[in-house]
Order: structure tokens, then C-alpha cells, then sequence
């Protein structure tokens, strides 16, 4: 019921940050999805007795929902970017594409979920979340937000792998965790490139 | 049969405390001097001691229209889901009905603000069909999301069901119909991210430009009215997305729900606080958003089950 429910809410927030025209606010909503990941590690990890999985469930909150959207913002601050980030895709044909995009991958992920016994939705919700995040990505044209729908993707790779495997290997996450802070590296290399264009 | 009556009564006499509450909530939060809670039923007393003044150039349906706006949304509250475990409730009624008959309201209404003839009321009435026309469409979506999670078309019968069952392994899609369910209520209802219920300020008023011209005991029973749509549309809120408390002993229950509809009163408050008003013409975005997640809500359940 608790993993349902917060399964929900990730889509939920994922969702609303596809509608929002603000920096600031893309930011927090992208904190709160990371929260809510946290969350959703720490209960299953809990379920399965992985201590492994509580471990990265803390990481995952303090590194991806206090830690990243505070970095982002202070760089942001730094580089005076944009924070007016309207949308490419208008929200009129946003409200069409987005359920199209949900009832295909919610289909698509059909077959799939034959293969995984116990939390075979969860999967649906992930790959349309991996879908969602690449439209976020698309749908803009700065920089900042491209990189809130980049690291948005990986959230919901991390989703797909909490979800449909009995627990990942710890070192594997925390390789994606080192993957990320080089992410944010390479992005600080970009935003630099991106003021010296300005 | 009794718990069915008292909460009938209830929920008229709290219907104007409610939007005061609201008010004085957003006051304090805002580091203003508070008004009274009790200013809505002042106003009420007020305003029936006022001579009422009609315009030369309205037609009957000025005195007609208010009490045409008001008696449909009185019919509702008969329909709406019981309180009390094992409480008389109407099972019959489904939300198209509750539907027609909130947007028979809001028809007289628009009539009303059309008849005497003033520039104002013309323009707060085609804001008003603007937005009732978006609102329609995820509001049935919406509640036949929820109908189907509670296996029942009746809304009465829904709310029953919810609380006997509470859909566990439909989480999610449940998640999604609140969440389209509370954009609407803010929508219906005119609070601050659709039409601002306090300024008179002619590029912002929907609701208000609507009743301008009235006066009285007319303007009584129009404030009357939006107050128990509010209160309609949180006792539904409440019923059918928070369905629990039910099964203590009347007052206890009922205690409870109105617990409930203040708790949703103080989220419209802070909402409206945290918000800026929309442009009208971004107004259909929003009420996009309530329809994705409407459809959202369907498809999940259809398709995942979750």
C-alpha cells in the first residue's frame, strides 16, 4: 500500500515538472521525486531485509533530493541563469502526448511484467517515468532543465532497479552514484561553456 | 435516518464558516490582524437586513435566479455519501447527476449576471462558462475513476464501498483521482489560482463580476449558495478520497468529518498563499493538468491494476 502510494507520487511529481515554466520550482520537484525514490528504496529495502538497499535509500536522499537540487541551485545562482524556462512542446499538446506517452509504455511494458513475479507494475511506471523524463528533456531548450530531465532518467533507471530485481548489487549503485557526481561535473563544464555563449 | 438529517443540517450551518476560515487562516499566515471565523454568518445577518435594491433594466430572472442558484446545490447535499457507518444514504444518485445539477447552478447564475444588463456581469458570466466548460470533462473522468475503484456508479453507494474497502492495491490511480479531484474543487469553487474570492478588481473577477449588481437578501442567498458548493465539493473530497472514521459511534463520526472538511479548508488556504492567480487564458492549463491525471488514474487501473 506505503510502495503504491509512493509510486504514485513519483509519477505524480515527475509529471507536474513536465508543466512547470520556473527554474526554482523544476528544482524542487525534481527533489521531491528523488525523495520519494529514497522513500520507496528504504521501505523495500526494508520489506526484503537488504541492508545494502537502506544504505543506498539514505544516500539516495541526502545525495539526490538535498543534495543535487542545492548544487543546481547555487550554480544556477552563479551562471544567472534563465529561470523563466517556458516549455517547447505548449501544455495544450502536453496534455495530449502525455497520456499517449503513459498508455503506450504502460503496454509496452506489458510483456515484461509476465517475466517478474511481485512488483510487476512497478516496471510500467518506471519505463513510462524513463519516457516522461526524455520528453522533459526534449521539451526545453536551456541547459539546467535538460540536465533536471537527464538526472530525472537516471531516477527512474534507479526505479527499474530497486523495483524489478530483488535488490541490486550495493556496488553497483554506489557506481552510479560516482556516475552522477561526475555527471555534475561534466555539467559544471557546460554551464560555464553556456555563460561564456551568453 | 436521524445521523442522515443532522448531518444535512450540519453541513448548512457550517457551510459559512468555512470560507471564513479560510480567509482568517490566510491572514494570519500572511501576518495580518485576523478576521473573525464567525464573519460569514455576520455578513449573512447583515445582508438580510439590507433593503434590497434590483436594477430598471432587470427582467424577472434577477428574482428568480437566486433561489434557482441556490435549490440545486441544496438538492445535492441530500445525495452526498453518509457520514456514519450504517447511516441512511441515497444510493441511487451517480456523479452525472451531481454533475447536471452543479452546472444547473452555475446556468442560472450566468443568467443572473447577464440580466441586468451591466458590462461587468456579461464578462464574469463568459469567464464562468469558460471555465465550467474545461472543468466538466475531468470531473466525470474523475469521479468514474473513483466509481470504479469502489465498484459503484452511485456516489452515495461509492462512498460506502470505499470505506468498507479501502482500494490498498490501487494506491496509485487512487492518488491520482485526489489529485485531480483537488485541482477541480479549486476550480469550481473560484480560490485563488482560478478567480481570487476577495478583490473587486475588474481583470481578475469571475465569480464576483457576477453578482455585482445584487443586493440584499438576494446577495444573501448567493453567498449562501457558493459557500455550499464549497462545502459540497470538500464533503465529497472528504468522502470519497479520505474514507475512514466512519465506524465510531455517531458523534464521534461526525466529529471526525468535520475535522476532515476543515483539514481540506486549511490546504485551499495554504495553497492560495503559496500561489500567485493565473492569467484566465493559462486557466485551461491547469485544468489540463486535472485532466491528465484524471485520465492517468483510468489508465493505471485499467491497464496495472496499481
Amino acid at each position: 500500500m506505503g510502495v503504491d502510494f509512493l509510486i504514485g507520487l513519483f509519477l505524480a511529481t515527475l509529471i507536474t515538472a513536465l508543466f512547470t515554466s520556473r527554474l526554482y520550482r523544476l528544482i524542487m520537484w525534481y527533489s521531491l521525486n528523488s525523495l520519494m525514490l529514497g522513500i520507496l528504496a528504504l521501505l523495500i529495502g526494508q520489506e526484503l531485509g537488504d541492508t545494502a538497499m537502506l544504505i543506498t535509500g539514505v544516500a539516495t536522499i541526502l545525495i539526490k533530493a538535498i543534495g543535487i537540487p542545492y548544487l543546481l541551485k547555487y550554480l544556477s545562482q552563479k551562471f544567472h541563469f534563465v529561470r523563466q524556462i517556458q516549455p517547447e512542446v505548449k501544455v495544450h499538446y502536453a496534455i495530449i502526448l502525455i497520456p499517449a506517452i503513459l498508455v503506450f509504455t504502460f503496454y509496452l511494458a506489458e510483456p515484461i511484467t509476465h517475466m517478474i513475479h511481485g512488483n510487476a507494475n512497478y516496471v510500467a511506471v518506471s519505463i513510462s517515468s524513463l519516457f516522461l523524463s526524455l520528453l522533459l528533456m526534449m521539451e526545453h531548450k536551456n541547459v539546467a532543465p535538460k540536465i533536471i530531465g537527464f538526472l530525472s532518467m537516471e531516477n527512474a533507471l534507479f526505479l527499474l532497479g530497486i523495483t524489478a530485481t530483488d535488490g541490486m548489487p550495493m556496488l553497483v549503485e554506489l557506481g552510479i552514484f560516482f556516475d552522477l557526481l561526475m555527471a555534475i561535473v561534466v555539467i559544471n563544464l557546460l554551464f560555464h561553456k553556456e555563460e561564456v555563449k551568453s | 435516518m436521524i445521523a442522515y438529517l443532522l448531518t444535512i443540517v450540519l453541513l448548512l450551518l457550517i457551510a459559512p464558516l468555512l470560507p471564513s476560515f479560510i480567509k482568517a487562516l490566510k491572514m494570519r499566515l500572511l501576518f495580518k490582524k485576523p478576521a473573525s471565523i464567525w464573519q460569514g454568518y455576520r455578513n449573512f445577518a447583515k445582508l438580510m437586513h439590507k433593503e434590497t435594491i434590483v436594477s430598471e433594466e432587470a427582467s424577472a430572472i434577477t428574482r428568480v435566479a437566486p433561489f434557482l442558484v441556490l435549490s440545486p446545490l441544496l438538492v445535492i447535499l441530500f445525495f452526498l455519501p453518509p457520514v456514519v457507518h450504517g447511516a441512511y444514504y441515497v444510493s441511487f444518485v451517480d456523479a452525472f447527476t451531481i454533475t447536471g445539477l452543479i452546472a444547473l447552478s452555475t446556468f442560472f447564475l450566468m443568467l443572473l449576471g447577464l440580466d441586468s444588463a451591466s458590462a461587468f456581469g456579461g464578462m464574469g458570466s463568459s469567464r464562468e462558462a469558460f471555465i465550467a466548460a474545461l472543468v466538466e470533462p475531468a470531473m466525470v473522468l474523475t469521479i468514474f475513476s473513483v466509481s470504479m475503484m469502489a465498484g459503484d456508479l452511485g456516489v452515495g453507494q461509492a462512498g460506502v464501498n470505499l470505506a468498507a474497502h479501502f482500494p490498498k492495491e490501487h494506491m496509485a490511480s487512487f492518488l491520482f483521482a485526489a489529485i485531480s479531484f483537488f485541482i477541480l474543487l479549486i476550480a469550481e469553487n473560484g480560490r485563488i489560482p482560478v478567480d481570487n474570492p476577495e478583490t473587486h478588481l475588474e481583470l481578475t473577477m469571475v465569480h464576483e463580476a457576477m453578482i455585482l449588481d445584487i443586493t440584499g437578501i438576494y446577495l444573501a442567498i448567493i453567498e449562501t449558495a457558493s459557500s455550499v458548493k464549497f462545502v459540497i465539493f470538500a464533503s465529497l473530497f472528504a468522502s470519497l478520497f479520505l474514507p475512514f472514521g466512519l465506524d465510531y459511534s455517531a458523534p464521534v463520526a461526525i466529529g471526525v468529518f468535520m475535522l476532515k472538511l476543515f483539514a481540506i479548508a486549511a490546504a485551499v488556504a495554504l495553497i492560495e498563499v503559496n500561489t500567485a492567480k493565473l492569467r484566465l487564458f493559462k486557466v485551461p492549463n491547469l485544468l489540463g493538468i486535472a485532466i491528465v491525471f484524471a485520465f492517468l488514474s483510468l489508465i493505471t487501473f485499467y491497464v496495472l491494476g496499481a
